[in-house]
């Protein structure tokens, strides 16, 4: 890797924080204390992304699918856990990181979506979709600090 | 109780029972044929009232050779649709008897006869659709006997239960099964299910609101 991927991959690093508001807490004050130390990023994505009780989102094995399906990539249904370890081994590259990190974002952009226009036809369920919104707004941000912490 | 609270009391009686079952089990001929043949159920299905394969196979070729496959996959094989898994930051199922599902359950004497609904344990989509059925049928029968305190009663556990459980997970869920159903009649059944109960909740917030003041008999008004 020459020092220009770096600098791409710095770069489009940059345009994501920009995108999901992360320089708002620049030194990270505002989610570092939420989360446990991971010894590695597969841990800490499983552990903190996949709950639906953490993140909002329940992420099935076909959306675990469908997101390596958008990187051209293809894992047989299997055990939900097993899908996930499969999907975030395939990682070799930082660059890998972000395209993850992008379909994750992705996802999660798109089941928001459905939760505002819940919200919108039955008001008084705006309270628990409004909760389940800002999970995944905090989970979207914390991928982006996996990125930072284990590839950069 | 006026004819209009017990139309819309035994609609809410019905469509619980409906998804309940639906959610909880493969469909048999018997109600295959009954909301096909019913104006109003079919009306809840409209996807699959114009669904091209439905046209060309009997039903029993329907059932054996896409629904139960559908429900196969969507209910017992590749989603998981109970509550503990949604709402446990471990992100597994509680099937024991510290289910907070069953402890509630046992607090109102609803039994679960976990092997006969095949079920792994009593935070099921269906026996929670069940418990909801239970609770408008009791409520129902509270109305008819101008027991409205009674009814309130019911009708505030009815929204509780929502808000802290139903509400709270199962869209996650319906949501995944109606872009992962490969047939129509379940595309339309996780459709009606999240429009039906989150309408519901918005009908049990406004009669919380109100103080549960029913609209009663045009006499006792």
């Amino acid at each position: 890797m020459n020092s220009n991927d770096l600098d791409d991959f710095r770069s489009e690093f940059e345009a994501i924080k920009n995108q999901n508001g992360l320089n708002d807490c620049v030194d990270g004050s505002c989610i570092a204390d939420e989360y446990e130390e991971y010894p590695d990023y597969l841990k800490a994505i499983y552990a903190e992304i996949m709950p639906p009780a953490k993140s909002g989102i329940y992420f099935s094995r076909w959306d675990l699918k469908k997101m390596a399906l958008g990187l051209d990539e293809s894992f047989a249904i299997d055990v939900r856990e097993r899908m996930f370890q499969k999907f975030m081994q395939w990682i070799a590259t930082p660059e890998d990181m972000l395209k993850v990190v992008a379909e994750f974002s992705t996802l999660i952009d798109m089941k928001c979506e459905l939760y505002k226009e819940y919200a919108q036809s039955y008001p008084s369920t705006a309270e628990i979709f409004n909760s389940k919104i800002e999970k995944a707004e905090k989970a979207k941000k914390y991928l982006n600090r996996v990125y930072v912490e284990f590839f950069t | 109780m006026n004819n209009e609270l017990k139309q819309q009391q035994t609609a809410r009686i019905n469509i619980y029972a409906l998804i309940s079952r639906l959610t909880m089990s493969e469909i048999d001929e018997g109600l295959l044929k009954s909301i096909e043949e019913d104006e109003n159920m079919i009306s809840f299905f409209p996807t699959y009232k114009d669904w091209d394969t439905r046209k060309k196979h009997s039903r029993k070729e329907l059932i054996a050779e896409h629904l139960d496959v559908d429900f196969t996959n969507l209910f017992l094989l590749h989603l998981i649709p109970y509550e503990s898994f949604y709402m446990r930051e471990d992100q597994m199922m509680e099937t024991g008897g510290d289910n907070p599902v069953q402890q509630l359950f046992n607090d109102f004497d609803f039994r679960v006869e976990l092997d006969k609904a095949r079920v792994m344990s009593a935070d099921h989509i269906g026996v929670e659709l069940e418990f909801m059925y239970k609770l408008c049928d009791a409520e129902l029968k509270a109305l008819e006997d101008e027991n409205y305190e009674t009814a309130a009663d019911i009708a505030a556990i009815q929204y509780d239960f929502l808000k802290e459980h139903i509400v709270e997970w199962a869209p996650m869920y319906l949501i995944n099964v109606k872009s992962e159903a490969a047939t129509a009649f379940y595309y339309d059944l996780a459709n009606l299910a999240i429009d039906f109960i989150l309408s519901d909740f918005e009908y049990l917030s406004a009669l919380k609101k109100s103080q549960y003041a029913y609209q009663k008999d045009e006499n006792n008004e």
